[in-house]
């Protein structure tokens, strides 16, 4: 098929911010300078309507990242075909420059949870997600990116290193990761484990995209709401992220109590800061 | 089919303990602090009742307003418990809840109250439905008229027609966020057509003869055997459907192509 829309892609000098439904008019009549969109995958699964015109029309302006929050990679289930076909057919009408899931699992008997579930890290785990991850690459027919996901449980089966697991899937199957910066730090305060060590462990070239997002803190442990500023201690996180990696095509998530798009813009300036001296580090060391 | 791997035995404990099930399987798999890793355990439980109770409120805004909402969280729990989404596409969830509620006895008091879902959920339907061009206008007046009456129809995807014995359209519009929820007429029986026109999903109440008209053009019969009663004119109602854009295509007779 013929490409309908300009091929574009993310510039990892700009950050990026997550598409929502309260921002359609604004962001249409502003078109702010931003790296990328993103939308949740499921949200744009519609044979028609409003909602996949206004994702063409954003299309047209910017790059557009396909982010699947119910694919449901680590399930023990079959891979649900509709959903793939239903993938497939968006990335067919949206030509996206990025798409990406979560390592994790959301539906099990047929039934649909609709959450980001943690996987035991074990190698049964691991070579299970990694033919799945084959499997959905190649019905894509392109590579896609795999994010770390917040866990407020982990279980005692466990016996590979989160940051471990996630690299190793990228290593077997080619897939990029999507390092979210707010998930790694959310898991080290709920388990008391080093923030850093998913970032030790990931192979600097296969990071592809990077997260940002708040949290929520309640008395059971900080829990990954994207209904918040970035914290300030993500923040610091994420500058030593590209101190290391050099700048990615970062994203600004806001998916609950979603305000002004103005706030939103706003942590995607404080994104551009960093983006900015991390290019200028590359420049001098280059 | 479910593996039967250490993984989805996992996977089946820790679906049942979130969805309201037993959770000593999965509580002696968590590590860390057991009463932390229970508490923490219930951070999913919650946010997924309330991504189902939030996926329904959103389709069925105008039940959960005259409903109320602990009788609407009740019967969305309820709803999940039988019949869970099977799909990850949450604006897909919500199907059966018409009707659930017609065998819900705390909705007997409210026996319109199912006919609203099924309102409500042809709009959400409606909204979302593939979009197709407009017919061929141009095709369409070459048609000879003696073809005419074997003319075949067929209707925009998003068209749907809600039949209620109540006046569905009236409780709908009264319970929108601007109204006081007094609807204007309190006799249905409402003949509801809905149809998505520029991105928005548009209702129009009808008389019982158009409605069938409509119904049986929908069905693919052909125009003069649709337009039913003898002397009864169809054409003002066609004219409504392609003025609006609800005439999606159309085929002649066989003979005639």
């Amino acid at each position: 098929m013929p490409a309908r829309f300009p091929p574009r892609a993310p510039d990892p000098a700009t950050a990026g911010i997550g598409l929502r439904t309260p921002h359609f008019e604004a962001l249409a009549a502003r078109t702010p300078p931003l790296s990328f969109l993103e939308v949740h995958s499921e949200n744009y699964f519609a044979e028609g309507g409003p909602a996949l015109a206004w994702l063409e029309r954003f299309r047209a302006d910017y790059a557009v990242s396909l982010h699947g929050v119910g694919l449901s990679l680590g399930s023990a289930d079959p891979l649900d075909p509709r959903h793939l076909d239903r993938l497939a057919a968006l990335a067919g009408r949206i030509e996206p420059a990025l798409v990406s899931e979560h390592l994790c699992w959301s539906s099990i008997g047929g039934t649909h949870l609709g959450e980001l579930l943690p996987l035991p890290y074990t190698e049964e785990a691991l070579a299970h997600v990694c033919r799945r991850v084959t499997e959905v690459q190649e019905r894509l027919r392109r590579p896609i990116l795999v994010e770390n996901v917040s866990a407020y449980v982990r279980f005692v089966s466990s016996t590979i290193p989160e940051g471990e697991f996630v690299a190793e899937v990228a290593r077997r199957t080619g897939c990029g990761v999507l390092f979210d910066v707010n998930n790694a730090w959310v898991n080290a305060a709920n388990h008391g484990t080093d923030p850093r060590a998913i970032l030790d462990a990931l192979e600097p070239a296969s990071v592809g995209e990077i997260h940002l997002a708040g949290y929520e803190a309640t008395r059971d442990g900080l829990v990954d709401t994207h209904g918040a500023r970035v914290f300030p201690e993500v923040w610091a996180l994420y500058e030593e992220t590209l101190a290391r990696l050099g700048q990615v095509p970062t994203l600004v998530e806001w998916d609950n109590d979603i305000p002004p798009l103005d706030v939103l813009l706003g942590e995607a300036t404080l994104a551009n800061a960093i983006l900015a001296s991390a290019g200028a580090r590359s420049r001098a060391a280059a | 089919m479910t593996g039967t791997g250490a993984l989805a035995r996992l996977q089946a404990a820790f679906a049942s303990a979130v969805t309201g099930g037993d959770e000593a399987a999965v509580a002696a798999q968590l590590a860390g602090d057991p009463a932390l890793a229970r508490r923490r355990l219930a951070i999913y439980r919650e946010a997924i009742g309330a991504n189902r109770r939030g996926a329904l409120r959103s389709a069925y805004p105008v039940v959960a307003r005259l409903v109320g909402e602990a009788f609407f969280d009740e019967a969305a729990r309820r709803l999940a418990d039988s019949a869970p989404p099977a799909c990850a596409d949450l604006n897909r969830y919500g199907d059966g809840f018409p009707a659930f509620l017609t065998t819900y006895p705390h909705a007997g008091q409210m026996p319109w109250l199912a006919d609203v879902a099924r309102l409500e959920w042809a709009w959400h339907e409606a909204l979302s439905a593939a979009d197709a061009p407009g017919i061929d206008f141009a095709a369409l007046a070459a048609v000879p008229a003696e073809e005419e009456p074997a003319l075949r129809f067929s209707l925009h995807p998003s068209v749907r027609l809600v039949s209620s014995a109540w006046p569905v359209l009236a409780i709908w519009e009264a319970n929108q966020p601007e109204r006081d929820g007094a609807p204007d007429r309190d006799e249905g029986a409402d003949d509801v057509l809905l149809w998505r026109e520029d991105g928005r999903v548009r209702m129009a109440l009808l008389d019982p003869l158009d409605a069938a008209f409509v119904a049986a053009i929908g069905r693919g019969i052909p125009l003069e055997e649709a337009a039913g009663s003898e002397g009864w004119n169809f054409a003002p109602m066609l004219a409504r459907l392609a003025e609006h854009g609800l005439l999606a295509g159309f085929a002649g007779p066989p003979s005639g192509g």
